[in-house]
């Protein structure tokens, strides 16, 4: 089945109980039992069952099963939002005093997430290039796993994943991919050799704008060294979904970032559309790249432009597609404010994803709080506008940006 | 052959794969369970070709529910 119809009619859509269509929204604190004998067995794990909603959730499930599916791995578990993702992820592989390496040009908010880690004794080792030449001089014995966004935003920086994900396999360490502005329409990461794969679910698979969550994917494919990985050996016995089981039984339960039953809803039924979405929005996207880089003096950044540092890979790895996240420069601040304000298709939002064009001007409100030259290796500067392009119809989009390059001009 | 299945001990056909024993033990929603085999955990993709021995401990797990 092709990707469309595997999404709707593959074995990850369950069949629920009353044989609903979509998971029913199990919007409970608790499940009741007949006995307590069966509550003990749901609490051993030796039963099929769910007790709190904390710990796991029927519609939590439902579309836990369907990302699994999506994104080739063998556990998922969902989470309150993409940095509770990212955090618990990280918290489950490291100790104080263990090291991560990170992709430079990640978005604002994960960084500040690597700068309170340093808070706890996790420090983090920033890589130039991410790829295998880039990241092997970095790896020590102090190197818990290796993080990047594969598409990252809004540097638009590519991770190399084949190439980082075995030089850091060979190393003993797992890669973890942030996906989520490239979701699996685009790549699928587990299947280019990554171990752990993260989503922001607010974005690109809830599509709607309607729900902040995050997921966390594990490949099961990571042949874990139990005594470098200390933080997973108790688990030694689950062998390679050693890292998910202690995930979900231990630092997911008890850092209490579960995400709510409805969300879980909103984001199942938002994955209904996602390749029709993504589509959409990597042409419209496409199309406005390259309308936007015909206008003298605005340096337009879309990976599917022939200058642009990563096109290789757009043909290589992205199969063609973008993305959805585009950026350009506008000269000056006062011109990208002047531009923003002047744009009527496209809203002023702090997100990425949504149906609708959002655009914000990251270097005063996303990377407000970090360091000028963490922002700039993350392709932000003071004149930057980042787009995140949406469905509509892509002539008015056009015509919505030209007019408001065109005005700023006149002021 | 005498296997524990879930903590009760039983009698099995000789060759009996993972597979067959899920099978016959009618255990329910396959796709959320993992499988220990003398607390080694199994992976999926080898329930088909595991075969089972005399005095094997089979335990079927869920980590819907809670707990460490």
């Amino acid at each position: 089945m092709n990707f469309n119809t595997e999404l709707l009619h593959g074995s990850a859509v369950s069949h629920y109980s009353q044989k609903e269509i979509l998971p029913p929204i199990s919007q409970v604190s608790a499940f009741k039992y007949d006995s307590m004998e069966e509550l003990e067995k749901v609490f051993a794990h030796k039963a099929m069952g769910y007790a709190y909603t904390r710990i796991g959730n029927p519609t939590l499930t439902a579309f836990e099963n369907r990302m699994k599916s999506l994104e080739c791995g063998a556990n998922a578990v969902s989470c309150s939002s993409g940095m509770s993702a990212i955090t618990l992820s990280l918290l489950a592989l490291c100790n104080s005093g263990d090291e991560i390496i990170v992709g430079k040009g990640l978005y604002g908010g994960t960084i500040n997430l690597f700068h309170d880690l340093e808070k706890f004794g996790i420090h983090t080792v920033f890589a130039n290039d991410m790829t295998a030449e880039g990241i092997k001089p970095l790896i020590s014995d102090k190197t818990r796993a290796i993080f990047g966004e594969l598409i990252s935003n809004p540097a638009l920086n590519i991770l190399d994943v084949r190439g980082v994900a075995k030089a850091a396999n060979e190393a003993g360490v797992p890669l973890i991919v942030d996906s989520t502005t490239a979701t699996p329409f685009i790549a699928r990461p587990i299947e280019l050799g990554a171990n752990i794969v993260i989503h922001s679910t607010s974005k690109y698979i809830n599509g709607g704008g309607n729900s902040i969550g995050g997921i966390i994917i594990d490949g099961g494919n990571f042949a874990w060294d139990f005594d470098k990985h200390t933080s997973i050996s108790e688990f030694r016995k689950y062998g390679k979904m050693a890292f998910s089981i202690r995930l979900r039984t231990d630092i997911w339960e008890n850092f209490g970032c579960c995400m709510s039953p409805v969300n879980a809803f909103l984001n199942y039924i938002g994955l209904d559309t996602l390749g029709l979405r993504m589509e959409r929005i990597c042409a419209n996207a496409d199309a406005l790249a390259h309308a936007l880089n015909e206008i003298d003096g605005i340096e337009v950044n879309y990976l599917s432009l022939p200058h642009h540092k990563f096109h290789g890979y757009f043909e290589s790895m992205l199969n063609g597609l973008g993305g959805g996240i585009l950026t350009f420069r506008a000269g000056s601040k006062g011109k990208a404010f002047r531009i923003i304000n002047s744009l009527k298709c496209a809203m002023i939002a702090s997100n990425i994803g949504d149906l609708r064009t959002l655009v914000i001007h990251p270097a005063s409100t996303l990377y407000a709080h970090t360091p000028k030259e963490e922002m700039e290796a993350a392709g932000v500067y003071d004149d930057t506008i980042r787009v995140s392009v949406g469905i509509e119809d892509v002539n008015d989009l056009i015509n919505d940006f030209k007019t408001a390059i065109q005005e700023s001009k006149g002021e | 052959m005498l296997i524990t299945v879930s903590g009760e001990k039983k009698e099995y056909a000789e060759g009996l794969t993972v597979t067959e024993l899920i099978a016959q033990e009618k255990v329910e929603m396959l796709e959320y369970v993992t499988v220990s085999l003398n607390e080694e955990f199994l992976q999926r993709e080898n329930f088909d070709n595991q075969k089972l021995n005399d005095g094997d401990v089979v335990e079927f797990l869920y980590f819907m529910g809670g707990g460490k």
